[in-house]
């Protein structure tokens, strides 16, 4: 088919308002069919508000959307599917005790007749997706039930859903916030792929490297604004980096050794089930002391976010013991826990962390509502709250339109995170027990939140850090402990382990402790 | 901050659609478009609207009748209007809480009937008692039933995993027909078919009290119904435990994480909402009424659960909401009389504004959606 358009995607002048921000000011972007092109840009710069305009979830407050070269007012999701425009959100869309392929064709549903009553034809459907999923390397079993699969299989059926309603327009939030790094090749592999077929791709990514790795070019936004279009080839990320925080920014941390103080945490021989009752955390002791940073490393789904969720009360402990501070919190209440001086970032931001319906302010005081100076004799005292707010956003960078008011829900991603955060280490608490602190942050806000981790640690606090990115452990943490399948493999200085055997030790290799 | 002037492309969707003023731009527009249907509907069986909308208002004591009999006047239809009003706005209180918790109490019209037969068997037929006392107990009566019956339904539900619907709506079969058995075996009065008329000591509504030239009744408990609406409101918008409620309405797992008790709150909110339908079972069976019909569940308890959402779940917009879904079912009588429109139309009427308002979650998203398609 001969193409009668430069480009299968034109912005021009696109502007988005809301309350109290301009999300997009005037955007001018070309993109060409078949390349893939990333969006690179601070929390809150905008980047999900100009693909929410493509996908047709707001409409622009100005300027026009060129499609293949002709005006296009794109009106909802819907309409952006019928003109071959797919998306990845942050957060799945999916109907847990659906199959892959139920969910997949989900309001497309084939027909096929039987003795003339119209019935979905499921069963040639598996088929088409299993053939679908080969053809791109996306290796899912059409039959299985959502509620049984990983969030990197989830995201693949996201993936599936799109093809399947022939998109040629793929767009890509955050696809890899969620994502282990093996996940995280995998799903470059796939774009790479994609790309072959010769899909157009809109990537946003806040990890520089793997817009390096796959994308062609990549646009900058920055408070709403287009900065600047780059060849990736040609750009370092040093230089990408500045360009998105608009000035230079380094990308380590610097620290100074740790001051180890008292055990504040210690946990004893830990057993840990997880609800079908399989053992999932199996004789697991350390110990974290007052002033350093221990950190356990591991591959997604080796135990460790359950023994982050049993120190703080969310799971029960089948066998074992955990003292803090000496003293032993196996029968304290969670609200017990976190008076007692344990503070949780937890792993999702928004099944756990947030009630996304109530204002940054209620929010910020999700865990000490109930004392003062926020409750006096069980009555709000709204003053203090909104002081409170306000000091935090002040000491956190947290961006949102209408400040202390806004519902958590319209805020971007990587704000919500900071909102946690800023909540978490006001409490003050001994020991902050930190779960992928960074995902979905930019890397202004990485080395920010970084920053701020030492800085608890240099006041002695403990701090426990989970997290799936070895770039991070070896940047925070003073010891390590690496868990595999529910063990600890390997408990060092961060000084005597080198990164390899860090690698190795997750993957169940070595075993010399 | 740089924000230009709304584009106005149509006030009446900015207006429905602003998060800001919906809570009062969507239940007028429910009752607006309702009265408009109902007005259709009339004209379509050929009668005057207005007059039958008028004669709905006159005979709830909004508006004057042309004549009264002896001690009657409008204030008398009023408050008679007030009586029947206090039962369903307590009924929508216990539906707004349930629901601010994330919780469904379909089961509000047995907690009634339970809560009114208890008090009428021991306090209502104890015709010796001092009223105030007898009051007195009627009411604390009510309260410990409903809210036994409210703690039991939350109790299943964290305990068993039991839905509240499931079980409220069981617990509504069995009081009706265990409670039916008892007033026709023991307490039915042959006559009237119901269960006998309670004394007028313990009766929550004084009856033909005389002032000036009118003979009306006074529903002591209507003022009482006002501050609890009042306190509600209070209770749900500004204390620590109405945050918690909220919280846990709005994601159960945050408030797990942030330390809530979340399953002792559901059995308290569901206590609360049951205590709550306690008060308009006592007002409803020994207020407005002084007896019990057999083998039937009152519709107030049903109703209350579209006033509550007419009202937006808010105490005080309930307080608005019941009142006039209570004129328009009061006036159906007299409408009748003055226009020749059946009675039945007025049921009719709330039914499609109660319909409305049930959809009014409904038509906040779709717009909400529009609005926010169309940003600020
Ligand atoms: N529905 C909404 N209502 C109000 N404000 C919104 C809404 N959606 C986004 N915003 C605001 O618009 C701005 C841009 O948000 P957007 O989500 O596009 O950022 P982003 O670049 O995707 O950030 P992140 O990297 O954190 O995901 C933010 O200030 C955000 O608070
Ligand atoms: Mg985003």
């Amino acid at each position: 088919m001969a193409k009668d358009y430069d480009y299968i995607i034109e912005f021009r002048h696109l502007t988005k308002r809301f309350p109290g921000v301009i999300a997009n000011d005037s955007i001018n972007l070309q993109i060409k069919a078949g390349e893939t092109f990333a969006l690179l840009g601070e929390n809150g710069a905008g980047k999900s508000t100009l693909m929410s305009m493509l996908f047709g979830m707001y409409e622009p407050d100005e300027g026009e959307i060129y499609l293949r070269g002709k005006k296009t007012k794109i009106k909802s999701p819907r309409h952006a599917t019928e003109l071959s425009i797919g998306m990845v959100h942050q957060h799945f869309k999916l109907v847990e005790n659906f199959t892959i392929t139920e969910n997949i064709v989900l309001g497309i549903e084939p027909k096929k007749s039987m003795i003339g009553i119209p019935m979905v034809d499921i069963k040639g459907t598996d088929i088409k997706i299993s053939d679908l999923s080969r053809e791109y390397g996306l290796d899912v079993n059409p039959t299985d039930v959502i509620e049984d699969v990983n969030v990197s299989t989830r995201q693949r059926v996201e993936i599936l859903k799109m093809l399947y309603r022939e998109a040629e327009i793929l767009i890509f939030d955050e696809p890899t916030a969620m994502l282990t790094p093996q996940e995280i090749e995998f799903l470059l592999e796939i774009i790479r792929n994609l790309k072959e077929a010769g899909k157009t791709i809109i990537l946003i990514s806040h990890k520089l490297d793997e817009i390096k790795q796959v994308a062609d070019r990549c646009a900058i936004l920055r408070n709403g604004k287009l900065i600047d279009v780059l060849d990736v080839k040609e750009t370092s990320t040093q230089t990408m980096a500045n360009l998105m925080v608009g000035k230079d920014v380094s990308l380590d941390v610097a620290k100074e050794d740790s001051v180890k103080g008292e055990v504040i945490l210690d946990v004893k021989n830990l057993f840990l089930k997880n609800m079908f009752d399989v053992k999932i955390v199996k004789d697991v002791s350390f110990q974290v002391h007052a002033g350093e940073i221990f950190s356990l490393s591991g591959v997604s789904g080796n135990g460790q976010m359950e023994i982050a969720d049993a120190i703080a009360g969310l799971l029960p402990i089948d066998s074992g013991e955990i003292f803090l501070k000496n003293r032993k919190i196996n029968e304290l209440s969670i609200r017990e826990r976190t008076e007692q001086g344990i503070s949780y970032i937890p792993e999702d931001r928004q099944v756990y962390g947030l009630v996304l319906e109530f204002s940054l302010a209620n929010n910020l005081v999700l865990k000490s509502y109930y004392h003062e100076p926020y409750s006096n004799r069980h009555i709000l005292n709204d003053e203090a709250i909104f002081n409170h707010a306000d000091k935090l956003i002040d000491n956190f960078d947290i961006r949102a339109g209408k400040g202390k008011d806004t519902i958590v829900r319209s805020m971007s991603g990587g704000n919500q995170q900071k909102a946690i955060i800023a909540r978490e280490i006001d409490l003050d608490s001994d020991l902050l027990i930190f779960v992928q602190p960074t995902r979905g942050l930019d890397i202004g806000a990485i080395q920010a939140v970084h920053q701020k981790i030492i800085a608890e640690r240099d006041r002695g606090k403990a701090i426990l850090l989970i997290s799936l990115e070895l770039d991070e452990i070896i940047a925070l943490s003073d010891r390590i402990g690496v868990i595999y399948n529910g063990e600890i493999q390997r408990i060092a200085d961060a000084k005597d382990i080198s990164r390899e055997e860090i690698g190795e030790a997750m993957m169940g290799v070595a075993k010399n402790a | 901050m740089p924000n230009k002037t709304v584009k106005n492309k149509n006030p009446i969707f900015n207006l429905l659609g602003n998060p800001k003023y919906q809570f009062i731009s969507i239940p007028i527009f429910a009752v607006i478009i309702s009265l408009i249907l109902s007005a259709i509907i009339i004209f379509l069986l050929g009668q005057n609207p207005i007059l039958a909308l008028k004669g709905l208002m006159q005979g709830a004591g909004a508006l004057p009748k042309d004549n009264y009999a002896a001690y009657q006047g409008q204030v008398t239809d009023f408050m008679e209007t007030l009586d029947i009003m206090t039962p369903m706005l307590f009924a929508a209180l216990a539906v707004s809480i349930a629901m601010k918790g994330g919780l469904f109490n379909i089961g509000v019209s047995g907690q009634m009937l339970i809560s009114g037969f208890v008090a009428t068997i021991t306090i209502g037929y104890a015709k010796e008692l001092n009223p105030f006392i007898s009051k007195t107990l009627v009411v604390i009566i009510g309260i410990i039933l409903g809210s036994l019956v409210g703690a039991l339904i939350g109790f299943l539900k964290v305990k068993f995993n039991i839905s509240e619907v499931v079980s409220s709506i069981m617990l509504n079969y069995i009081f009706q027909y265990v409670i039916s058995f008892f007033i026709i075996t023991q307490y039915v009065d042959p006559v009237t078919r119901q269960s006998r008329v309670i004394g007028e000591n313990a009766r929550l509504t004084l009856m033909n009290v005389e002032i000036g030239p009118y003979k009306m009744r006074i529903p002591i408990f209507f003022v009482i119904a006002i501050l609890v609406a009042i306190f509600m409101h209070f209770y749900m918008n500004r204390t620590d435990q109405g945050f918690e409620i909220s919280a846990i309405g709005l994601n159960q797992n945050a408030a797990l994480y942030a330390g809530i008790k979340v399953n002792h709150r559901i059995i308290m909110i569901m206590a609360i909402s049951g205590a709550l339908a306690g008060l308009a079972g006592v007002t409803f069976y020994l207020g407005y009424r002084a007896s019990i019909f057999p083998n039937q569940l009152s519709s107030i308890g049903f109703d209350s659960i579209a006033v509550s959402l007419l009202g937006n779940n808010n105490p005080i917009g309930i307080i608005f909401s019941s009142l006039l879904i209570t004129i328009i079912d009061r006036g159906g009588t007299y409408m009748r009389s003055v226009s020749g429109v059946e009675q039945e139309i007025a049921a009719v009427i709330s039914g499609i504004i109660l319909l409305f308002s049930a959809m009014s979650s409904y038509m906040k998203e779709v717009f909400g959606a529009r609005y926010r398609k169309g940003g600020k």
